[in-house]
């Protein structure tokens, strides 16, 4: 069954190849690393809200991760539960697939939830259990589906695991159900995840446009919404590579064009709200987004500018996980914020040469070398201050260099308009802290001794 | 800038109508059933058929209540000097740990994985951690590096003891660089058996690299072993009332300044820790005193057989009576008096107690945790007249039950507990609407459950993601059971504030 989309969108699409990005680069053995594959799948597939996600493993792959995500739900909360088949010694002598099954049965019994995602991790992928074999047989069995994701952690990076989950999301439930009602300007967002609740923000900027989210892929998604993503206009990836896959994919057997997009900053906002009308073919949406774009930016840049007298000519270095970097970029930029210094230790090629085209060889690219690394490049490079993730922080603030938080733990939404708006708040608010000035200053007594010296 | 900080953010944003509104019309989505069903299902699951549909239980845990062994292994790692705890096999474990340990103590967390692929998982991890021990002594420069394992690693049965002879006969590792290792899957044990095994191998490794023989009692020292301890403050805790008995002491694995450093303006990979030279040393002393029992089998049975050291050892001391037993313990290890500043400090906390009894007597309480830390609560809420009623511990055995039982039975406030060994928060949650208590005790992922039961949470043990600080007030000693009470009671307080009407909304409680 294909979708019927008009010929010649394709086109105008951002192209229908599989992209040739050269892998994200392999994790060095002695090094504090990121994340895992198995991490990544779970990043892309937990908030999908309603649906219940078991972890075949040891308990601690879950135990150690359970509830610590930012992607809020406006409904269902199965997801936040954590499930897992907790498996022991025994059960890696013997095999674990009963355990499966009886947890598998206990889950959709107890919860009813309309998917039951079934994760691999290391130790089931060793020991060899037929998971797809046990969550056929229980699909069958039990009438709900039951979506095995096979990403177990040694496969590669967190990127890859996100990669592994879009080919879940492409083979197991895409096309599986059909909306109530379509409407010509119905668009996908893939690789929106709801942190902080940014999705609520974007989509209430397609709203005023007269565009629609017809499936949230995966930011506070339901899965039967999932089901007909291959229903929608467009595709738009956002900041997410790993899920390009996924909108190629789709592109070839559906028809739907793609393209790749950022929230963050207004330029970026704007741009992909132009590219997302220009898909969906309607001239009146197009000129309301044109519209939208103008006052936005303009109430914004009124807004911004207390701000951005502050922020002018401040230098920061930004670590962050895969295609964050070049779009914060952006977003820095716009507030008059010089990136000297950027992480590229989870960037493809396309990335990275995405940052070149935003701060050229001004700054120091920071392949690896974590926290060490981090730091040398505050100092040679005079930075006021580091944009990473929690892992990060706290060796920022020995250093008692002022931080910023811009991953996947984070409070604060920063996407569109809005959030360029909070993020140049929450910028200002921790540079102006007045604990920085108690710690650049020394303490009275050693004031004392430099007089006396 | 003076201007106040004033995002719409999500909590906010939500209660706008339009979201409401929104909110509604994403229903017809997402729910089939009408919101009568699911406020009966919501009731239903609070009732006791329910409740004993989820205690037969089997094949899956529900939010489960504890960490892996490698975690507790990174923790021991970081209680020696220059230490960096090394794990073997897949990379996403070590950022687990990482990001674990940095969200309880708010602090960052060194440790490096030998980042095994698919490659590595059919040919073995060798050529990972030969190349992984080379990389982390010139990033890192540790004087010690320990191994533990993951999953992975022990699935496919990869030889540390070979493969680090290995690595030293290739020259990437350096002949005199001690490197214990402990085998730590995930798939037995938790978190305190990692501890447990990675302290033995590391005071196992130190001591037999000197090679002197012991001489138990040849110093007039003890060693202090405070076990899986979330808490910074306990150490120092530790140190002060050992200082006032003026008793010279070696505490083996004290991981405290790895996680409580200042903000120096330069970070370190390291900050502390027990010096790598003091071990050996430590079985000369004149005995041990270990202050957890679950988490330090493997590591006391060790000293005692093979250093021959005279061990003594108590749960977690929380409250008067178990301060009492360590201080006893002290005296008779050092063959010192107990310091008159301690018994003035008891005769202070008690009465502190008197002062709050009332508001705490009878409070039913649930408690979930590590055995160590358990066995701690219970004796303290006995004294305060608190009653534990549900006691959850996943990773408690037979033989913490029969001690939590034993001293459940003795006292009348006792009397209702019940004690549930590998069960999880979802079974917590059951016990929570079936026989509902005043208050919960326990970890931060309890904080779930607390909310639903409409209870206050009172945040005791390991990990404590959502509140700040706890870790570097003490909970052992006297000193540790009136910061404990002033935690307790106020809570207590607080939601008596919360719920007073008017007229009952008073100045003095």
């Amino acid at each position: 069954m294909e979708a019927a989309v008009p010929s010649g969108r394709l086109e105008i699409s951002c192209g229908n190849k599989i992209p040739k990005s050269t892998p994200c680069p392999r994790p060095v053995p002695g090094e504090a690393s990121g994340g895992c594959s198995f991490d990544g799948a779970q990043i892309t597939l937990i908030p999908i809200a309603d649906a219940a996600h078991l972890v075949h493993g040891p308990m601690a792959c879950l135990g150690n991760s359970w509830e610590s995500r930012g992607s809020l739900s406006s409904g269902p909360e199965l997801s936040a539960y954590g499930f897992t088949t907790d498996l022991g010694e025994q059960d890696i002598i013997f095999g674990g697939e009963q355990k499966l099954h009886e947890s598998i049965h206990y889950i959709v019994s107890r919860f009813a939830p309309p998917a039951v995602f079934v994760y691999t991790t290391c130790v089931t992928a060793l020991t060899g259990e037929d998971i797809e074999g046990v969550c056929k047989a229980e699909s069958e069995r039990l009438g709900t589906p039951i979506i095995p994701v096979n990403s177990p952690g040694f496969v590669g990076s967190k990127n890859l695991g996100t990669r592994l989950a879009g080919d879940v999301l492409f083979q197991h439930i895409i096309g599986t159900t059909e909306p109530e009602q379509t409407t010509s300007h119905d668009v996908n967002l893939i690789g929106e995840y709801n942190i902080a609740g940014e999705m609520w923000y974007i989509e209430r900027l397609m709203q005023q446009t007269g565009m629609s989210i017809l499936s949230r892929i995966t930011g506070d998604g339901r899965f039967r919404e999932i089901g007909w993503a291959h229903r929608a206009k467009a595709n738009m990836v956002v900041c997410s590579r790993a899920l390009l896959g996924l909108a190629v994919q789709m592109e070839r057997k559906y028809g739907i064009p793609y393209f790749e997009g950022s929230f963050y900053g207004a330029k970026e906002t704007s741009y992909s709200l132009r590219q997302m009308a220009y898909l969906t073919g309607d001239r009146d949406v197009e000129r309301r987004v044109d519209k939208l774009a103008a006052r936005e930016e303009m109430r914004l840049s009124l807004e911004l500018e207390p701000y951005r007298k502050q922020l002018k000519g401040k230098r920061a270095v930004l670590y962050t996980g895969g295609v964050k970097s070049w779009s914060v970029i952006t977003a820095l930029q716009e507030l008059g914020i010089k990136v000297v210094g950027v992480g590229t230790n989870k960037s493809t090629a396309e990335d990275v040469s995405r940052i070149a085209a935003r701060i050229g060889d001004d700054a120091e690219y920071i392949p690896e070398g974590g926290a060490r690394q981090i730091l040398k490049t505050v100092r040679s490079r005079k930075a006021d201050m580091v944009i990473a993730g929690g892992r990060n922080m706290y060796m920022a603030l020995k250093e008692q260099i002022p931080f910023v938080d811009i991953n996947q733990e984070r409070h604060k939404a920063y996407a569109g308009y809005d959030g360029l708006l909070s993020l140049a708040k929450q910028l200002v608010h921790t540079l102006q802290h007045p604990v920085w000035e108690l710690t650049a200053k020394l303490a009275p007594w050693e004031e004392e001794t430099e007089f006396a010296d | 800038m003076s201007e106040r900080l004033n995002i719409v953010d999500h909590n906010q944003l939500f209660r706008q109508e339009k979201y409401v509104r929104q909110r509604e019309g994403k229903r017809a989505f997402e729910a089939p059933c009408s919101p009568e069903e699911v406020t009966s299902t919501l009731e239903y699951t609070k009732t006791k058929e329910y409740k004993d549909k989820n205690f037969a239980r089997t094949a899956v845990v529900v939010n489960p209540a504890k960490a892996c062994q490698p975690l507790g292994a990174v923790m021991a790692a970081l209680g020696f000097e220059k230490t960096l705890p090394f794990i073997h096999g897949s990379q996403g474990c070590t950022a687990y740990f990482r990001s674990h340990l940095a969200r309880h103590f708010k602090e960052p967390v060194p440790a490096v994985s030998t980042s095994m692929t698919e490659d590595a998982a059919v040919f073995g991890g060798m050529r990972n951690l030969i190349d992984g021990m080379e990389n982390c002594i010139a990033l890192y420069q540790p004087q010690m590096i320990a191994v533990c394992t993951t999953c992975m690693a022990e699935v496919i049965g990869d030889d540390l003891s070979a493969f680090l002879a290995n690595a030293r006969q290739e020259g990437a590792l350096p002949e005199d660089m001690p490197v214990p290792f402990a085998n730590t899957p995930s798939f037995s044990g938790s978190h305190i058996t990692g501890y447990d095994a990675m302290l033995r191998s590391v005071l196992e490794t130190l001591y037999n690299k000197s090679g002197r023989t012991p001489q138990p009692g040849h110093e007039l020292k003890l060693n202090v072993l405070l076990g899986f301890d979330g808490y910074t403050g306990n150490f120092a805790e530790m140190r002060r009332i050992l200082g006032l008995f003026g008793v010279p002491y070696t505490i083996l694995g004290d991981h405290s300044s790895n996680f409580d450093s200042g903000a120096t303006g330069e970070y370190s990979y390291y900050y502390g820790g027990t010096p790598l030279e003091d071990v050996p040393k430590a079985a000369d002393a004149a005995g041990t005193l270990a202050i957890q029992q679950h988490s330090l089998r493997k590591t006391l049975g060790y000293m005692k057989r093979t250093w021959g050291q005279q061990v003594s050892s108590v749960s977690t001391p929380l409250g008067i009576h178990a301060t009492d037993r360590l201080l006893e313990e002290i005296s008779r290890l050092s063959g010192r008096e107990i310091p008159e500043a301690l018994k003035q400090e008891r005769a202070r906390i008690l009465d502190a107690m008197m002062d709050s009894h009332a508001y705490l007597h009878g409070k039913r309480v649930a408690m979930a945790g590590d055995p160590d830390m358990l066995i701690g609560l219970i004796g303290f809420c006995l004294e305060l007249g608190m009653e534990p009623v549900h006691i959850v511990c996943s990773n408690g055995d037979r033989k913490f039950e029969k001690e939590a039982e034993l001293l459940l039975k003795s006292s009348p406030y006792g009397a209702e507990a019940t004690v549930h060994c590998g069960q999880d928060l979802w079974h917590m949650r059951s016990l929570l609407f079936e026989d509902p208590v005043d208050l919960a005790i326990g970890s931060s992922h309890l904080k779930f459950a607390a909310k639903e039961a409409k209870i206050p949470l009172l945040r005791v043990g390991f990990p404590i993601f959502d509140r700040h600080h706890m870790h570097r007030y003490p909970i052992i000693g006297y000193q540790g059971a009136l910061n404990l009470l002033t935690q307790f009671v106020n809570t207590v307080l607080d939601v008596m504030e919360e719920q007073a009407p008017d007229h009952s909304f008073d100045l003095v409680r």
